[in-house]
């Protein structure tokens, strides 16, 4: 049956105004709790899953520069090998001859001077030292 | 009423019987999944793990880096560096005689490597190899042909960049780098170091993530005592002489006497350690360690020692050599011509066979043969040698006269070249045998081991070796080893010339020809032993002029001052920088270093010494050009800073003076 179907219709205007509404101050801190609560629980849930893709990230980048550093040490190895060639006796002693036409030295081209450091005096005379220890012995 | 009433509730026993019936299918569709998981998870966990770890991750081993082998002053004689291997996963190719048209094409193939690539692609195999070790130019093109089921590996190779040098001592390696010849194979436990491993993870997105399981331990590395630049020489030498002479072969030994450090050894002829399968393997062989030759006259000095050492002669006394010839049980022994009498020291100066039979008759077979043993003979104390020659002595007891005076003059007895330099090295360092040390030291990458200089007993006393000294000084100056006498240095040595055994019998036309002798003989430095084998001349001037520059080209690298006339010395300051060992430049520019604080002169140096004297000096280096100093700012003598820039002009010059300047 629908309100049309009546004869009449009673509106009666109700007036909540004088209510009112009290706010519960602990049913808001609660809120607030649960509220800091969820955030921080999905902050945690957060940080630990973006720690985990870092983690993942700089596990990637890691194995990335070592795979670098290993090509790196090879090549300074394969860099070492060819200067180590280019200094062998043979090779350069072939240049020498061959295409600067250089000449070995005979004993006469070549004088070898002997060379002499000065001794370094001692900072205190030994033998003053051992006077005076002997001297020292002796006093009485 | 009624009748709306049945309808309601015909409609809730409908939607009653439907959500019961879609709550049923969602139960058994639970228990299905449920199910499923248990099977999957729990009954074929094991499985399941396996294969994702078969898919996901694997584990690789991962060669360890063989030693070096380096030089006295570090210097590289054997390194490993990755080389390229071409490999085949057979499985995989899918038209095998095509793919081995196409290698073939880029790795040359004759038609047994062809086909032997054919029956290896054919098989039903995980992994083969098709080429290993090949060149980066050779990686590249197989690498472009981007072949389905052909790869490229990085695996180790061994490399001697000095090529034959050393050769005989170092040895090398075969493709699995397990030593198969020379120190390589003596210290293969200690080099070849052990694997490690390596679990590589792939995820979801195909990205490769590693993780070191095992690191491999690189194995150690032998700190040899050879000079490069004397064994260079040594080879230098003894080719040339081997050429001039036309012999079969020869060897070089240079030691230090006091140490008993092998400083160089060399065999001629030769061969190349990167590609040691082009030789056979009688040209590999360490002839100073594994072959034995009659010293001949060198021997001479193990009798005299004997003499003097027993006091059965003194130097001065005198014995009849007339009329150079003596016979023992029928055989005769010759000398050259006759000498008539000799003083016992002028015996060994002329080297008289005749003389050092009656020395060596007059020791008696029992002395003799206990100094035969105590310079070393017929023991082999060399540890860093492989299938080292002990030598053939006879025992004393066997002896006859003829024998006894046979072995006097250095024949009935083998010895090895290394054997006969350790024996004179005894004389030169005052009677002490030292053992001969190839390796002085084991490099870990955590731990060193040095290996000591051993003394294996006193041969003679140190009188004994002053006196042979003398009579060797003597053997130089007016002997027969005139060839070996050196401007500004005394030299002490011994000639001998050996006849060879040649279809059974001694052969006057084919000689060894050695010569072994120490320099300075007033303070050695060198003992140095040429033997050449299968010449037509004599020892005197076969070996002892090779001697000669062998010591000549030694002495000027080691910087050694001269003995006789010799210049001044030069003051230097203390803690300066040693200049390169080679050459009168640094040494004689070292005279005029001012003090700090002042820029010293480095004109006529090389950039290294620059760049030190700058480094000793707080100085930053600027270089311009190459070769040695021309130029410089500041100018020698003015007044310097730390930190103040040092700039100096480089030329390299036209100088013909000295070939080894270009040495670094």
């Amino acid at each position: 049956m629908s309100r049309l179907d009546l004869d009449f219709d009673v509106k009666r205007d109700i007036h909540n105004s004088p209510i009112i509404r009290e706010i519960d101050k602990s049913r808001q801190r609660e809120l607030r709790r649960s509220l800091f609560v969820g955030v921080c629980l999905v902050a945690v849930v957060l940080f630990s899953a973006w720690q985990h893709f870092q983690l993942l990230r700089h596990g990637y980048e890691i194995d990335e520069l070592e795979k670098q550093r290993t090509v790196e040490l090879e090549l300074n190895r394969q860099l070492r090998l060819e200067v180590e060639t280019l200094r062998a006796p043979g090779r350069i002693e072939r240049i020498a001859t061959d295409v600067l036409n250089l000449t070995r030295p005979s004993g006469s081209d070549a004088q070898i001077i002997e060379r002499v450091a000065p001794v370094p005096p001692p900072d205190r005379s030994v033998l003053a030292e051992r006077e005076t220890n002997v001297m020292g012995e002796h006093q009485p | 009423m009624a009748t709306n009433s049945n309808a309601a509730n015909r409609w809730r026993s409908t939607l009653r019987g439907r959500v019961m019936l879609a709550a049923g299918v969602l139960t058994l569709w639970g228990i299905a999944i449920e199910a499923r998981l248990v099977n999957l998870q729990v009954a074929r966990y094991d499985e399941f793990v396996e294969r994702a770890e078969r898919q996901q991750s694997r584990s690789i081993k991962t060669n360890p880096k063989r030693g070096e082998i380096l030089d006295r002053e570090g210097r590289v004689l054997a390194y490993s560096v990755e080389a390229d291997t071409v490999v085949a996963f057979p499985t995989d190719v899918a038209d095998p005689s095509e793919t081995v048209r196409q290698l073939c094409e880029q790795l040359g193939c004759d038609s047994d490597q062809t086909a032997l690539l054919q029956t290896r692609l054919g098989r039903d195999r995980q992994f083969a190899y098709v080429r290993r070790h090949v060149s980066v130019n050779v990686a590249k093109r197989v690498r472009d042909l981007d072949l389905k089921g052909i790869g490229l590996i990085k695996e180790d190779r061994r490399f001697y960049p000095n090529k034959e040098l050393a050769s005989h001592l170092i040895g090398y390696v075969g493709i699995d780098n397990q030593g198969l010849h020379g120190l390589e194979s003596r210290y293969d436990e200690e080099m070849k170091g052990s694997p490690g491993r390596v679990q590589i993870q792939v995820d979801a997105r195909g990205r490769t993530f590693s993780r070191v399981e095992r690191p491999p331990t690189t194995g150690m590395s032998l700190g040899l005592t050879i000079d490069k630049y004397l064994q260079h020489i040594a080879e230098r030498e003894l080719r040339a002489t081997v050429l001039e002479h036309k012999a079969a072969g020869g060897s070089v030994v240079v030691m230090d006497p006091h140490t008993g450090d092998i400083l160089a050894l060399a065999n001629e002829p030769t061969f190349n350690p990167n590609a040691f399968s082009l030789w056979q393997s009688d040209v590999r062989r360490n002839r100073a360690t594994q072959d034995v030759y009659e010293p001949g006259s060198t021997f001479k000095i193990v009798t005299a020692s004997a003499a003097l050492e027993e006091q059965v002669f003194r130097p001065d006394d005198v014995i009849d050599v007339s009329p150079g010839v003596i016979y023992f049980g029928g055989r005769p022994i010759r000398d050259i011509g006759s000498y008539g009498v000799l003083s016992f020291a002028d015996v060994i100066v002329k080297s008289s066979n005749v003389g050092a039979s009656k020395i060596g008759v007059e020791l008696g077979a029992e002395r003799l043969g206990r100094y035969v043993r105590r310079f070393g003979f017929g023991q082999a104390f060399a540890r860093d040698f492989s299938g080292q020659s002990r030598g053939i002595v006879r025992e004393v007891s066997g002896l006859t006269d003829s024998s006894l005076a046979r072995m006097s003059m250095g024949y009935s007895i083998s010895v090895t070249p290394l054997q006969m330099a350790v024996a004179m090295n005894a004389v030169a360092n005052g009677g002490e045998l030292m053992a001969p040390r190839l390796v002085a030291e084991l490099r870990g990458e955590d731990n060193s081991s040095e290996i000591p200089q051993r003394v294996i007993r006193r041969a003679i006393t140190r009188d004994t070796a002053s006196t042979l000294t003398r009579i060797m000084e003597d053997v130089v100056s007016r002997g027969t080893a005139r060839n070996a006498r050196l401007a500004g240095y005394t030299v002490a040595g011994k000639t001998g010339t050996a006849e060879k055994i040649v279809n059974g019998r001694y052969s006057d036309t084919r000689h060894i020809a050695s010569f072994v002798g120490f320099v300075p003989s007033t303070k050695p430095v060198l003992t140095i032993l040429v033997v050449v084998d299968d010449v037509a001349r004599f020892g005197g001037t076969v070996a002892a002029p090779a001697f000669k520059r062998i010591a000549e080209a030694s002495l000027r690298h080691l910087a050694i001052p001269p003995t006789v006339d010799a210049p001044p010395p030069i003051l230097v300051s203390p803690g300066f920088p040693e200049g390169p060992r080679v050459g009168p430049y640094s040494v004689a520019g070292l005279g005029s270093m001012p003090g700090p604080g002042v820029m010293p002169d480095l004109q006529g140096r090389s950039a290294r010494i620059a760049l030190a004297v700058a480094t000793d000096l707080g100085l930053s280096s600027r270089l311009n050009g190459h070769g040695f100093v021309v130029a410089q700012t500041p100018q020698p003598g003015q007044a310097i800073a730390r930190g103040q820039e040092l700039t100096v002009w480089l030329e390299r010059r036209g100088v013909a003076d000295d070939a080894s300047r270009l040495m670094p």
